[in-house]
């Protein structure tokens, strides 16, 4: 089993079925690897221009997978391709950050303007990200093409006001439940079109869909919900997916149990030996720190991962968005670590 | 309806805790209309009422929505009773320029921020998100501001905070300002690193450090 290809490793993992060592991916979308080393190491596209060709942004997470020695190819690199499609004016970034929202579409869940699904879905990058993974897949079978999405609760929150919107989810539900059902038709669409043209897994990265922010109650009505309704149509559709909440789940953290992904990702913050522990049924994934990887050295680096194969967490990766300013030597150290770490 | 100044405010209190928008609006009004004290009434009613709203997301029975919906109340209720404060009361003046800094556009955890040191009677200009180094430099410069507050929610971004620290430096201003910082990849190991005076992990402890650095109290307690 030890010479097993790293898309047959995590497929693996993700369906429950033994491996010879965990593997080391980094999603795309909110957790990229596109750091300036590899840009200026490798004869790679650049950012922001790779955002926006679907040839660049293949080519530019290709460079990422051989730089890094993470074991899968993500695209995109931004968490604005799903609020852009639904409105809202983004600002493209530069090569060191990454494009974030300038302006949203709307000032609150009743102001949303529901749009065809099918029209939105061949609007702005949606098309690039799609026909990215269409390239990586034909030229790379043996690497898992991951497509990140940016989660229901998020996408909402960065079409409406999030001010708002946050609000809203308590004192006008049923505008908030529109919004939230109108985002996650998209992006089951979205999800759908990325899963026939080329993406073995689907990533789903919901930062503002914390318990921390949220709050149980909140968490559980709406979040669970709607990631678990594009969790079930990625699963309709014939892939995995993997599901990332950011901050410290606090008193959210039982419902972690109940989301629909064949692995859960969390921040630093969280302790998945004891996640696991509880959840015995939860795939685990992460979680080093990404301020260890940006200002720790490699050795301390190699020690995290290493520790965190040992504790058999179920795949390694970063536990969070990746600063640009990160260095490859601590990258490569994580998945050196990973890829050499013995388990008895 | 209440009968004394003291079951109104404990009654304007609940309804800021209770989230109840319209019903702080009528308690206000009546406090008008019955002519009391604007400023106790601002003091036991609304802030208390907002501390309390603090507490409970201290204790995480409140979230972010509800603490931002808790704050709308009692904006809604300052509104009413701010053109009736006498000018005998002063608050104590300390003024915070605060915002996001350049690349980041998460602004949840600062807005909340600002609250709690309104609340706190800070005096706070908000320059909003995405602002770069400079701008908070030339803005605590303007409004002689004695607290320099930064925000950033992304890894990516956390390195314009220490931009801030050396523009002062430069400027040989450094002195004249305390400088905190604040946001979810941030630790007390990166605010000694870039020479910053503070940080704090939740809102209520941003106020607090804002109270020590500006001497309103000391550091032990």
């Amino acid at each position: 089993m030890s010479d097993l290809a790293p898309r047959d490793r995590l497929g693996r993992v993700l369906s429950k079925q033994g491996v010879d060592r965990p593997p080391v991916i980094c999603t795309g979308g909110m957790m990229n690897a596109a750091v300036l080393g590899v840009m200026e190491e490798e004869a790679a596209p650049k950012l922001p221009a790779a955002h926006f060709s679907s040839e660049g942004m293949a080519a530019l997470a290709e460079a990422v997978h051989h730089a890094t020695g993470f074991e899968n190819i993500g695209v995109p690199f931004c968490m604005t391709v799903e609020p852009e499609v639904l409105g809202s004016r983004i600002d493209p970034g530069t090569l060191a950050c990454e494009p974030k929202i300038a302006a949203e579409a709307y000032a609150s869940s009743a102001a949303v303007d529901i749009q065809d699904i099918r029209t939105l879905l061949k609007s702005g990058r949606i098309g690039t990200v799609v026909q990215a993974a269409y390239y990586l897949k034909r030229r790379n079978p043996e690497v898992p093409i991951i497509a990140s999405l940016s989660g229901p609760v998020s996408t909402a929150a960065s079409v409406v006001d999030p001010l708002s919107f946050l609000k809203e989810l308590r004192t006008k539900p049923q505008d908030a439940h529109r919004v939230l059902d109108y985002v996650t038709r998209l992006l089951i669409a979205y999800a759908e079109e990325v899963a026939r043209n080329g993406a073995d897994v689907i990533a789903i990265g919901d930062p503002t869909a914390t318990g921390e922010i949220l709050g149980p109650k909140i968490f559980r009505d709406y979040a669970v919900r709607y990631i678990n309704q594009l969790c079930d149509a990625v699963h309709a559709a014939g892939k995995p997916v993997i599901v990332h909440i950011c901050g410290d789940m606090s008193r959210s953290r039982e419902y972690l149990a109940d989301l629909h992904c064949d692995a859960i990702s969390t921040d630093a913050k969280v302790n998945l030996v004891r996640l696991k522990e509880d959840y015995p049924q939860l795939n685990t994934m992460g979680n080093v720190s990404t301020t260890l990887l940006e200002f720790g050295d490699a050795e301390k680096v190699s020690r995290t991962t290493e520790r965190l194969v040992r504790d058999g967490i179920d795949i390694i990766s970063p536990a969070c968005g990746l600063s640009t300013s990160t260095g490859l030597d601590n990258i490569r150290a994580l998945t050196g670590a990973v890829k050499t770490t013995r388990l008895n | 309806m209440p009968e004394t100044p003291e079951d109104l405010h404990e009654a304007l209190a609940t309804a800021v805790l209770e989230l109840d928008e319209v019903l702080t609006a009528d308690l206000c009004n009546k406090a008008v209309a019955l002519g009391y004290d604007a400023w106790t009434t601002i003091e036991q009613g609304l802030i208390a009422g907002m501390n309390r709203a603090g507490k409970l997301f201290d204790e995480e029975e409140y979230f972010v929505p509800e603490l931002l919906i808790a704050s709308d109340a009692m904006y809604a209720g300052l509104g009413i009773l701010r053109p009736h404060i006498s000018q005998a009361n002063t608050i104590h003046g300390r003024r915070v320029v605060i915002g996001v800094v350049q690349g980041d556009t998460h602004d949840i955890g600062k807005n909340l921020v600002r609250i709690m040191l309104e609340v706190a009677g800070f005096e706070v200009f908000d320059l909003g998100r995405d602002v770069p180094a400079q701008a908070f430099v030339d803005r605590a410069v303007e409004v002689n501001a004695d607290v320099i507050a930064l925000s950033t929610l992304m890894t990516t971004t956390m390195t314009q905070m220490s931009k801030v620290v050396s523009i002062l430096e430069e400027g040989n201003i450094r002195h004249r300002f305390k400088v905190i910082v604040g946001g979810a990849p941030l630790s007390q190991q990166f605010s000694d690193r870039i020479g910053a005076d503070g940080y704090a992990p939740k809102a209520a402890q941003a106020v607090q450090l804002a109270k020590q650095l500006t001497g309103l109290v000391n550091a032990a307690a």
